[in-house]
């Protein structure tokens, strides 16, 4: 998708383009310039002012009153067993998520890139979980998810299984709130794996077939070149958004069950808005942007190294 | 040969079925729960049909008990402003990295793609103070401020991408017909890259649509709530019944999924526009 060549630049436009020629050195600014300075303001100024907070011992109560206290919301933090929990539950979380939704994503386009009768229905109801608003899906959610009376539990009971508290068992909740993000998010991987699969030329597919390659094959030798790089890309995607993500776990559980679910960003709003402590909550959140930063230094690293070896 | 083609076709088929089952299931008993009573949602038995003459009754209730039309309005005056204001500074943003090689281009792509990785939880409180200050707070255009900034840069990248395969000849033959530099963007560009438009179009309307973490901490007026905001409001506390919520959260669904299946063919060559460069 577009986000391909965040790192790259347009290698298709001339360098000298006639539209640069006369367009002057202004130009560029101008078109830019107007969400530059929106990012400046809405981003970045709230970003530095979020670091700054968390050098402070800020309280809720009092927002303006704190004073600079150096690094040791840090250092607490990094002796927190608790913080540490919530940063292995938000990797187990994301990890868990991103694989899934990938793998869904991915055999869902698959199976309705080409043409059926009924294609343009079953392509629609497979991406409805992505215009499902995420507060309605957290509503069916617990419902199908309820101990007593969700569905999930009788269709389980009916085939001999036992049930489960799926949001109120430490052991389930993160399996269960997992489970309804990937539902959430595979639509998208499909729409954009299937923008990919359709940029695959059908000779290739015919040259294949020819040579008496099966679909599995196929998939793997003709499809696959075409999806690495749009695969790469959506999983660096999912991977951050699935670290920052917050309705869809703060109101199926708001954390818990005793911090089972407990991710980092759900940590950093119940510092600030529970606990009332808005150094360390900004403290938590800027822990949580290095990790995104890290992870995307290394996503940068590791596809520009396939990118060089797919090139050769 | 055609055998192993009709087992295939059978294989793929069935692969279909079970994924659009997996994926319409909580959709469907989403309507289902909404026709039922309380009494026959807890009675121990799994209602699996839906109880049509229900409905209409459930809808009522939904509409009549909560300020659900309201809180509905104000979603969509979120939705839409999100995605104006997006479009507009997105549209601007994307052309000059599509048609401009200019000194800061490096950070400026940067910054778009780093918003993606920031929580919003810890912008929550920074952005407080400051709309505090302007009198943003319990204002629903504090709301559009806010979610902009997160999704825009995405409508950036696709609109940035499909104006890269819009070929630079066909902006030259324009000028060379007369067409003055200004009108290039909205008479020549535009047109040409309508899907990804209606694309970025979706991505940011969900975006707003969907607003509930911002809407959480900034707005305190019950009437100003956004239908998230609202139906949230609704999640442990056990006076409303269920067949009632649910209802109220089918009116939240409903206008999501018409939008989208109103530009759903052109969403995927929208994103086509973007991978096939190159």
């Amino acid at each position: 998708m577009a986000v391909v060549e965040v790192d790259r630049p347009a290698r298709d436009v001339p360098r000298k383009t006639a539209t640069a020629r006369r367009g002057g050195r202004l130009a560029p600014y101008l078109f830019m310039g107007a969400a530059a300075l929106y990012l400046i303001l809405l981003t970045g100024a709230p970003l530095l002012d979020g670091v700054w907070l968390s050098l402070t011992d800020t309280q809720l109560l009092n927002p303006t009153g704190g004073s600079f206290i150096g690094g040791q919301n840090y250092t607490a933090l990094f002796s927190d067993a608790d913080f540490a929990h919530s940063l292995l539950i938000t990797v187990l979380y994301s990890a868990a998520t991103v694989v899934g939704s990938l793998l869904v994503g991915t055999v869902c386009a698959v199976a309705i890139n080409g043409a059926f009768r009924g294609r343009a229905v079953a392509r629609a109801i497979l991406t409805f979980p992505w215009a499902v608003p995420t507060v309605a899906a957290v509503l069916i959610f617990s419902w199908i998810y309820n101990k007593d009376s969700g569905v999930l539990n009788h269709a389980l009971r009916a085939v001999g299984l036992s049930g489960h508290g799926w949001l109120v068992e430490p052991s389930w909740a993160l399996t269960a709130v997992t489970l309804a993000s990937i539902w959430k998010v595979f639509p998208f991987v499909m729409l954009v794996v299937l923008a990919a699969l359709q940029s695959v030329p059908d000779e290739l597919y015919e040259a294949a077939r020819v040579d008496g390659a099966d679909v599995l094959n196929r998939f793997r030798t003709v499809a696959m070149p075409f999806l690495l790089p749009t695969l790469r890309v959506t999983a660096l995607l999912m991977t951050i958004w699935s670290f920052r993500r917050f309705e869809i776990i703060w109101l199926l559980t708001q954390g818990g069950p005793v911090g089972s679910t407990n991710a980092l960003v759900i940590g950093v709003y119940r510092q600030a808005f529970v606990n009332s402590d808005l150094g360390k909550s900004a403290a938590m959140g800027v822990v949580g942007l290095a990790l995104s930063t890290i992870v995307t230094i290394i996503f940068f690293y590791v596809d520009r190294g396939a990118a060089r070896k797919e090139a050769k | 040969m055609t055998l192993r083609k009709s087992l295939g076709l059978i294989g793929r088929m069935v692969a279909v079925v079970v994924l659009v089952v997996l994926a319409g299931f909580p959709v469907y008993w989403l309507l289902t729960t909404a026709t039922h009573t309380t009494a026959e949602l807890f009675g121990g038995h799994v209602q699996w049909l839906p109880d049509v003459g229900q409905f209409v009754a459930s809808f009522h209730h939904a509409i009549s008990g909560v300020p659900m039309l309201r809180w509905l309005s104000n979603s969509a005056v979120i939705a839409f402003g999100d995605t104006a204001l997006s479009l507009v500074l997105a549209i601007l943003a994307a052309y000059a990295l599509s048609r401009y090689r200019f000194r800061g281009k490096g950070v400026f792509s940067f910054a778009l793609f780093a918003t993606q990785m920031l929580p919003e939880a810890l912008l929550v409180v920074p952005l407080y103070s400051v709309f505090l200050q302007f009198g943003l707070l319990d204002n629903l255009g504090g709301l559009i401020l806010s979610d902009a900034a997160f999704s825009m840069p995405v409508a950036v990248w696709i609109l940035k991408s499909a104006m890269d395969g819009v070929p630079l000849e066909i902006e030259e033959a324009a000028r060379v017909d007369g067409c003055p530099r200004y009108a290039m963007l909205p008479q020549i560009t535009l047109p040409l890259i309508a899907p990804s438009i209606a694309a970025a179009a979706v991505i940011t309307f969900f975006d707003g649509w969907n607003e509930y973490l911002f809407a959480n901490t900034f707005i305190t007026d019950e009437k100003k709530w956004p239908a998230s905001k609202g139906l949230a409001s609704f999640i442990g506390e056990f006076v409303t019944p269920l067949n009632h919520v649910m209802a109220a959260a089918i009116m939240f669904t409903i206008p999501a999924i018409v939008f989208f299946l109103f530009v759903q063919r052109r969403i995927v060559s929208g994103l086509t526009a973007g991978s096939v460069k190159g």
